[in-house]
């Protein structure tokens, strides 16, 4: 199959290698999400790379506007406009009062189609870019953006045009989400994982027509220049000393390295990091455990904030060291990150049990308690299952 | 008893109990000119008076502007804008073209692009979370994003916006003008938020509020700002 890529990281790899040619994609944004960069990316580089033609039709950024934004992610766009292998149609400029700027100018959105569909025609085989389709919606009403979608796409399998419709969704219905996802061929959800106010970007495919599509999430950030970028989240394990960190590292993270001091300690124990990564269920992390000496909580703050998740390991046999545990919990700021206590050690004589351990650390909020032997691999699925379920509770 | 969060207004906070419930967002409207960015600039001054952050959302008109209006009342933000304790989103200058360079607390967007401004105040409030759960965020007004989009699309921006202040900790007012959309997508707009105060010139009055009764006061503009009488 002849396929054209997006250019976005991970993402052709997740299609299969691709769009293909006269297919219709839909980036569907939660509020708080810039979807456009996905399109001005997926234009771009097309245009760059592939010599390929397009447009990007706009109703919420002035094409003044979206050139400043190429300029940020450090794209050209002077150089295509002037050549015409990229044209506008402007559908905000007449609303905002300043000189329109395109091939093509709407002053009413109910006429949307009826420019629309020439522009396709003008761009046979090329990229066409339509943003937003939430402002569609909500001037000309659903059951018109439907007709008018289906409308475009028509156009575009006709004239092998990719389509690719940019949508903030605002509170609308499910069941209008679920008539968008119908009429497109591909699509792919933007949202957030987020504890409190702090949170990372995630893009997943939920859609695929020519490809089964893993419905993995991948982490993204916005570079500048750049666009976007794959973020490979960080896990942070920690805990007091002594508690199994290093093995319970190991245990997620097959070939984690460690710096290892043996000489003057009765145990050894780790003095620098553990190093690993993971793939779990389709999802990959980088994983970093932090010793548990109390001359190394410097390191604890700033790998904290890198996180999107923590373990925080305790000895089920050592209440003594809880005490610390609640500490270093403070101390990394987990209380703004997923986290899971892994009761480790639990196998051995004298371990209390999740309940008696709540009551002894007395915490201030519900956080899940997993019982985990990591010298014996047990409940280190259930130890992830019990983070990852925190984490992508959106 | 709900912790209060002052709204600069010393003879209005004590009637209303203390001050607007903490935590809530109040909706200050009515007719044109008749104070309501005046009680956001109190608002404002209240924070730096509290050593309180600041995320202040401008639509109208620029930071320099801002700091004009407020001097007229013997206001000094610069001190507070030094301290980086203002967020300021300028919605004004973006689409016109002003080119001005974003700063960690200076950002600017465009009243037609709600998803960017959006993104933005969520850019602030992840700073300002960092620093302090307790906060105050100005939106004055929504009657430019009213007057440049869909009325029915900003009810569904403010429901997302009033909810990240909320998340976040923060107590806010948002500044409305009567009329500037139709009477349903105003009886939304009042369900979106938790406290309505409605200024028509002469009375101050209290429609709604958390835990407080409906009360009213006279009031007039004076260069000392919003005064009771």
């Amino acid at each position: 199959m002849d396929l054209k890529k997006t250019y976005i990281p991970r993402l052709d790899d997740i299609l299969g290698g691709g769009v293909p040619k006269g297919t219709s994609m839909l980036f569907q944004a939660m509020p708080g999400i810039v979807s456009d960069v996905f399109g001005y990316q997926i234009i771009s580089q097309r245009v760059q790379l592939d010599s390929e033609i397009g447009f990007i039709y706009t109703n919420t950024r002035t094409p003044i506007e979206i050139e400043r934004v190429f300029d940020k992610y450090g794209w050209d766009l002077k150089t295509p406009l002037n050549s015409s292998q990229i044209f506008f149609i402007d559908s905000i400029s007449g609303m905002m009062g300043v000189p329109p700027m395109g091939k093509y100018i709407i002053d009413d959105l109910a006429k949307t189609e009826e420019i629309v569909i020439p522009a396709i025609e003008d761009i046979a085989g090329g990229t066409a870019v339509i943003e937003n389709i939430a402002t569609l919606i909500d001037s000309i009403g659903a059951d018109n953006t439907i007709k008018c979608i289906k409308m475009l796409n028509e156009a575009a399998a006709k004239h092998e045009v990719n389509i690719v419709y940019l949508f903030t969704r605002w509170d609308y219905e499910d069941q209008l989400v679920e008539q968008l996802r119908n009429l497109v061929d591909c699509e792919i959800q933007l949202f957030s994982i987020e504890e409190k106010v702090m949170y990372r970007q995630v893009f997943m495919v939920v859609k695929s027509n020519w490809t089964r599509a893993s419905k993995c999430k991948t982490f993204f950030e916005l570079a500048e220049p750049g666009g976007v970028m794959v973020f490979i989240p960080k896990l942070l394990v920690t805990g007091p000393y002594n508690a199994g960190k290093t093995t319970f590292v190991h245990a997620i993270a097959e070939k984690a390295v460690s710096v290892e001091r043996q000489a003057f300690e009765l145990f050894p124990t780790t003095v620098g990091l553990d190093i690993g990564h993971m793939d779990y269920k389709g999802f990959s992390a980088d994983v970093f455990g932090t010793p548990g000496q109390e001359r190394f909580d410097l390191l604890l703050e700033p790998l904290a904030r890198e996180s999107i998740g923590t373990f925080i390991i305790i000895d089920s046999t050592k209440p003594d060291t809880f005490a610390r545990a609640k500490e270093m919990i403070n101390m990394c700021q987990a209380e703004a990150l997923p986290k899971v206590i892994v009761a480790n050690k639990h196998d051995l004589p004298g371990a209390l049990t999740p309940d008696e351990i709540k009551k002894r650390m007395a915490l201030w909020e519900d956080v899940p308690i997993v019982p985990v032997s990591a010298q014996k691999n047990e409940g280190v699925d259930k130890a992830l299952d019990t983070l990852f379920d925190l984490i992508y509770r959106v | 008893m709900i912790p209060k969060i002052k709204t600069g207004i010393a003879a209005f906070d004590e009637l209303i109990g203390g001050g607007l419930p903490d935590n809530t967002i109040t909706l200050i409207y009515g007719p044109p000119k008749t104070g309501k960015s005046v009680f956001c600039y109190h608002f404002l001054q209240q924070a730096i008076s509290d050593d309180e952050f600041c995320l202040y959302i401008m639509t109208d008109y620029n930071l320099f502007q801002l700091e004009e209006k407020m001097m007229q009342f013997n206001w000094l933000i610069h001190e507070y804008l030094q301290k980086e304790m203002l967020y300021v989103l300028d919605i004004a200058s973006g689409s016109i073209g002003a080119i001005q360079k974003e700063t960690a607390t200076f950002k600017i967007s465009s009243p037609q692009n709600p998803t960017e401004i959006i993104s933005k105040i969520i850019e602030d409030l992840q700073y300002i979370y960092q620093k302090t759960h307790r906060f105050r965020s100005v939106l004055d007004s929504t009657t430019t994003l009213f007057s440049f989009n869909s009325p029915i699309l900003i009810v569904r921006v403010l429901k997302s916006y009033v909810m990240r202040i909320k998340v976040a900790g923060g107590a806010g007012i948002i500044a409305y003008t009567e009329g500037a959309a139709d009477s349903q997508i105003e009886t939304m707009l009042k369900a979106t938020v938790d406290n309505i105060i409605h200024l028509d010139g002469e009375k101050i009055d209290v429609e709604a509020m958390t835990g407080c009764d409906n009360v009213s006061a006279n009031y007039k503009i004076t260069d000392e700002g919003l005064c009771i009488i």
